[in-house]
């Protein structure tokens, strides 16, 4: 039985141009101790998805439709109460900008110490003491030394491990981590995916890991779930995804192909366009006007997602990728670009 | 620590040496010759003996250390010098004498006024502040909300109304239509009443004022306030905080607010160092013997020792003021550190 699941969510945001439908009928699910990734683009409504969790969205966003199942509880109808006792207990989110999410004007012991003391009802002390044991789990030296200073006395890379300590304080059983790893240089950035894969293990951990990295997906994640646009247009297991698979989503795709390969010669073949604006979306097909297989009928119609495989589900009229490339496919292309 | 004091310490000194040797400048050069003035008051007396007369005003000059030149007057002003062999200046707590106030030391004259303004500012600003820093915090939160806009037009009226306007009007309603409160005056005349019973009298007569003046500073500290709330407020550590299950009143009034606090601290300690410094248009609607109304009548009847004491004092306490928001902004802001 799967940890969480996420059905049919909508999010949406009222905004004075109208309402944006910034998560369109996601569903994905988290099983206890792995981790599923989130990929997609700005704007793909991959944050807004993982925040709709835990209700932390801006004051115009609201969830239009859909449950969020928590060991059978759904977050969506709890009362604000209960929701205060889920945040950063039983699921906590690690931030993409270290620089800016902890507080400029308290110390690390202050913020390290809340969430013991909002949640398992310790006393100043005894938080401290445990919040020094944080710091040395998340392996930053001198752990008592830096318990005494300030946000902007740590570095980047600092910053984040003192983040990572403070969503694990309370041990939850998910970790949101919203592009954790995208403000920090590239050795940085290999020193915390391995920090987060030791916890994970220590700790049986499931983690939400959203990021538009293919990389670092292929680093972290067990199940991949690929949004564009508020929807889901690709769900399968890690595995799939980056073995030549035989069925895939354009964009899945096309993000592939994205990534520089050290042995090759191939020149990188960017996606061409920009995501569409949200209050202009296609009428069919989402994705089609950025796709080199478009035809007629992904103008006209939307695909459903629907399983191409053995725990793979497409969002597309042509997932085989042989067939689309093949000359037949390529005379109802429409080119766009 | 002490370090950056002591250096501070020592530019006030010299910030203040250069802008009391200016003001001393300035009040000379204004054609008054006190020793003619005093001399005159005796004119009845030499009335067929000019030659005394001037003996008398020369006399007088030297007495007052008249006939010595600027420089040296300013010194002996300040009291590092001795005039007639005597160190009297300021150093030595001797700020002049008040001419229109029958010959009394300055500090005498002084004294009533300061009492009456440092009375009714302590209530204007704890009751100013009290009210609009928790209307700014409410106005943030609530922002878009009918309430914000509310108060949103109400201070951007309280605010570009002029004080003399908002006085007026508000004698005019609440001391003349509603008979609640006197007119003016800062006692009952000729009361005999003492300690509590006479607190409350000059609270009576003081209420009006007080409510002008803290109506006339809501608009701008409630403005000000929500301002750096709702930048607070938006910062991605507010997110954090929520994100950690902190309840929503524990992120409003101790993670946002101490980070809203940082620009809003020089503004409080302003208008608590401005609790000495009277106004001079409600002190002048009023009626009220205050700091305000007694710097403009010293200035009016060229009664610069007064005068002069009065600016050396606001002088000081601006740059002592200037010293403390300092130290008190590395105080709320970590990132701010003072040790050079």
């Amino acid at each position: 039985m799967p940890l969480l699941e996420v059905k049919n969510l909508h999010t949406y945001f009222k905004t004075k141009k109208g309402i944006v439908k910034a998560v369109n009928g996601v569903s994905y699910s988290v099983e206890p101790g792995k981790t599923i990734g989130i990929v997609g683009e700005s704007g793909s409504g991959k944050s807004v998805s993982a925040m709709s969790i835990l209700r932390l969205l801006d004051a115009n966003g609201y969830i239009a439709e859909g449950e969020i199942l928590f060991e059978g509880k759904d977050l969506t109808k709890l009362s604000i109460n209960d929701m205060y006792k889920i945040r950063g207990n039983a699921i906590s989110v690690i931030f993409q900008e270290p620089m800016t999410s902890l507080n400029p004007v308290f110390n690390i012991k202050r913020q390290l110490s809340e969430p013991f003391m909002i949640h398992q009802g310790m006393k100043k002390k005894e938080a401290a003491k445990y919040a020094v044991k944080m710091l040395e789990a998340v392996q930053i030296p001198n752990p008592e030394a830096v318990m005494k200073q300030y946000p902007h006395q740590l570095s980047g890379g600092m910053r984040q491990r003192v983040m990572i300590a403070m969503a694990l304080a309370c041990r939850p059983k998910i970790l949101i981590a919203d592009e954790p790893t995208t403000a920090l240089d590239v050795t940085i950035q290999a020193q915390i995916l391995n920090l987060m894969n030791d916890l994970q293990r220590e700790n049986g951990t499931s983690i939400i890991f959203i990021t538009h990295d293919l990389g670092v997906i292929n680093e972290m994640a067990d199940d991949v779930v690929v949004m564009y646009c508020g929807q889901v247009v690709e769900k399968a297991s890690a595995k799939t995804i980056f073995t030549n698979c035989k069925r895939s989503h354009p964009y899945t795709e096309g993000l592939m192909y994205s990534i520089p390969k050290l042995d090759s010669n191939d020149k990188l073949e960017p996606i061409p366009g920009v995501v569409p604006h949200p209050l202009a979306l296609p009428k069919g097909c989402k994705f089609a006007p950025r796709c080199k297989y478009c035809t007629k009928r992904c103008e006209e119609e939307e695909p459903e997602l629907t399983m191409v495989d053995e725990g793979q589900l497409v969002r597309c009229f042509y997932p085989d990728k042989e067939e689309r490339k093949s000359a037949e496919h390529q005379k109802e292309v429409i080119v766009h670009f | 620590m002490a370090r950056y004091i002591a250096k501070r310490l020592l530019y006030i000194l010299l910030v203040f040496i250069l802008i009391s040797f200016l003001m001393y400048l300035i009040y000379n050069a204004i054609p008054f010759d006190r020793a003619r003035w005093l001399a005159d008051e005796q004119k009845e007396a030499y009335k067929y003996d000019p030659e005394g007369l001037e003996q008398l005003y020369q006399e007088k000059r030297t007495e007052l250390g008249l006939d010595k030149n600027i420089v040296e007057r300013y010194l002996m002003w300040l009291g590092v010098m001795p005039l007639n062999g005597k160190y009297n200046g300021m150093l030595q707590g001797n700020f002049g004498v008040s001419y229109t106030n029958i010959q009394q030391p300055v500090v005498e004259v002084l004294k009533e006024p300061m009492k009456n303004t440092i009375f009714i500012n302590v209530f204007a600003t704890v009751l100013a502040l009290g009210i609009t820093i928790p209307l700014g915090i409410l106005c943030a939160v609530k922002k878009g909300t009918k309430l914000d806009t509310g108060v949103q037009v109400g201070s951007i009226i309280g605010y570009s109304m002029p004080t003399f306007i908002t006085a007026i009007l508000f004698i005019f309603i609440f001391a003349i239509s509603f008979g609640w409160f006197p007119v003016s005056g800062q006692e009952t005349p000729g009361s005999t009443l003492t300690g509590a019973a006479r607190f409350f009298d000059r609270l009576y007569y003081m209420a009006l004022p007080l409510i002008v003046m803290t109506f006339c500073s809501l608009g701008g500290m409630t403005r000000y306030v929500r301002a750096s709330m709702i930048e607070a407020l938006s910062m991605d550590c507010i997110r954090t905080a929520r994100a950690k299950g902190l309840k929503e009143r524990t992120v409003i009034f101790s993670h946002a607010w101490r980070n809203a606090l940082i620009p809003i601290v020089t503004l409080v300690i302003g208008w608590f160092l401005g609790i000495f410094s009277g106004s001079i248009m409600i002190e002048n609607i009023f009626g009220l013997n205050g700091m305000g109304r007694m710097y403009i009548i010293s200035l009016n009847n060229n009664d610069f020792d007064v005068v002069l004491t009065l600016q050396m004092f606001y002088v000081i306490i601006g740059l002592v003021g200037n010293l403390v928001i300092d130290l008190i902004y590395g105080l709320v802001d970590p990132r701010i550190r003072i040790n050079k």
